[in-house]
């Protein structure tokens, strides 16, 4: 089928872009001829119109010598032969090898273009997200504003708890200087008296209050060992 | 006392972190520590000191009129407080920061404008298989071989081959 889609400049119009090539190409038969041939002779003649057509034709070449056999004949025949054989043997192989190399051109043309979609994309979101970061500046400030208050409100606080443990030391100070004062004098004293009750015990007294203890001592003796 | 009270705002670290961007986390982290250091010994300190017992020290003490004298002195005396000079140096910094973030911000608006624009004329492409060279070489002007300055094929340095 001729493909009628396809403008063949017959108007100063361009249409871009060029719409795709067909996948297939116009049908033929035998290899040659194309079908529109025969569909234009249907009408007329059916479906052998042209066979009879083709079959006359050769026969009135070959019958009036119009074409000539000769030994060029035979060559093209078998040329024509051998290379029938191969396009119908490796045609479909050949014909998938060049589609596979045009296949790559084109997949790595679209893998670097996709790519490149990827690559401004994925800068647009950074960029957004730089954005969004550097409105977080205040943040910054904000801690440097507080640490600052910290510092100032601690320094005071230390003012003033010095302040009172100074207060506080210097009359704890008195205090114990105070309390101090008065054991020494309590301890000094009573050094004072024992020191002048053990001058004042005579010889005499000594000797009485010893007989006295030993006495104790044997009545305590006793009393033990009537207990036991 | 209400005034420097006002002045510790509440501050949301884990907004702030996130915001910090990979290179300057060390500088953020210092700042944090720095930052819950000052606040332990904030928090350590007590607001006021507690309230000397002067009737005991007056019952105590037998030196007459010094615990008075000493309550006078200590009820008269204002403890200064710290005169701040860094503020306005921190608030003249966050002008600075604000005005270079918005050139930034601008700068990167334009940027994305730009990118945009490429996207768009990515995205808008036709098809690599419904292109001919004409049209390729349009979309991409790299491409073109110049047959003005090189006349003879390659039509480019052999070094660019």
């Amino acid at each position: 089928v001729l493909h009628s889609t396809r403008l063949l400049h017959t108007s100063q119009q361009c249409s871009a872009p060029v719409p795709p090539l067909p996948e297939k190409g116009g049908e033929v038969r035998h290899g040659l001829i194309p079908e529109e041939f025969f569909q234009f002779l249907y009408p007329k003649t059916g479906v052998t119109g042209p066979y009879m057509l083709g079959t006359g034709l050769l026969l009135y070449l070959l019958s009036k010598e119009i074409y000539v056999v000769n030994h060029e004949t035979v060559a093209s025949a078998c040329i024509l032969a051998v290379i029938i054989y191969a396009v119908k043997k490796f045609g479909s192989d050949v014909a998938a090898f060049a589609d596979k190399l045009n296949e790559e051109k084109v997949a790595s043309a679209l893998a670097v273009k996709n790519e490149a979609i990827k690559d401004l994309e994925t800068a647009i979101e950074q960029e957004k997200k730089e954005q969004w970061r550097a409105e977080g500046h205040s943040f910054l400030f904000d801690a440097k504003r507080n640490n600052v208050a910290m510092l100032l409100e601690t320094n005071y606080r230390e003012r003033l708890m010095t302040v009172y443990s100074e207060v506080k030391k210097r009359l704890d100070y008195q205090v114990a200087m105070q309390n101090l004062k008065r054991q020494k004098e309590q301890d000094h004293m009573i050094q004072w008296v024992e020191k002048s009750v053990v001058q004042s015990i005579t010889p005499q007294q000594q000797k009485e209050s010893i007989a006295k203890c030993i006495l104790d001592l044997k009545a305590l003796s006793r009393s033990a060992q009537a207990a036991a | 006392m209400a005034s420097r009270r006002a002045a510790i705002k509440a501050m949301d670290w884990a907004a702030f972190a996130e915001r910090v961007p990979a290179n300057q986390k060390a500088m953020f982290n210092a700042l944090k520590t720095r930052s819950d250091s000052l606040s332990a010994r904030l928090a350590a300190l007590p607001e006021k000191p507690p309230a000397i017992d002067w009737a005991h020290y007056k019952a105590t003490v037998a030196k007459a009129g010094m615990v008075d004298e000493f309550q006078k002195k200590f009820s008269a005396l204002k403890v200064p407080e710290p005169v701040d000079t860094q503020t306005a140096k921190i608030d003249a910094q966050e002008k600075e920061a604000a005005k270079s973030s918005a050139e930034y911000i601008q700068a990167s608006k334009a940027r994305i404008v730009q990118y945009e624009q490429q996207l768009q004329k990515l995205k808008s492409m036709i098809p690599f298989d419904q292109m001919t060279l004409e049209d390729f070489q349009e979309a991409f002007p790299e491409t073109k071989l110049d047959k003005e300055k090189y006349p003879f094929w390659p039509h480019k340095p052999i070094a660019d081959l």
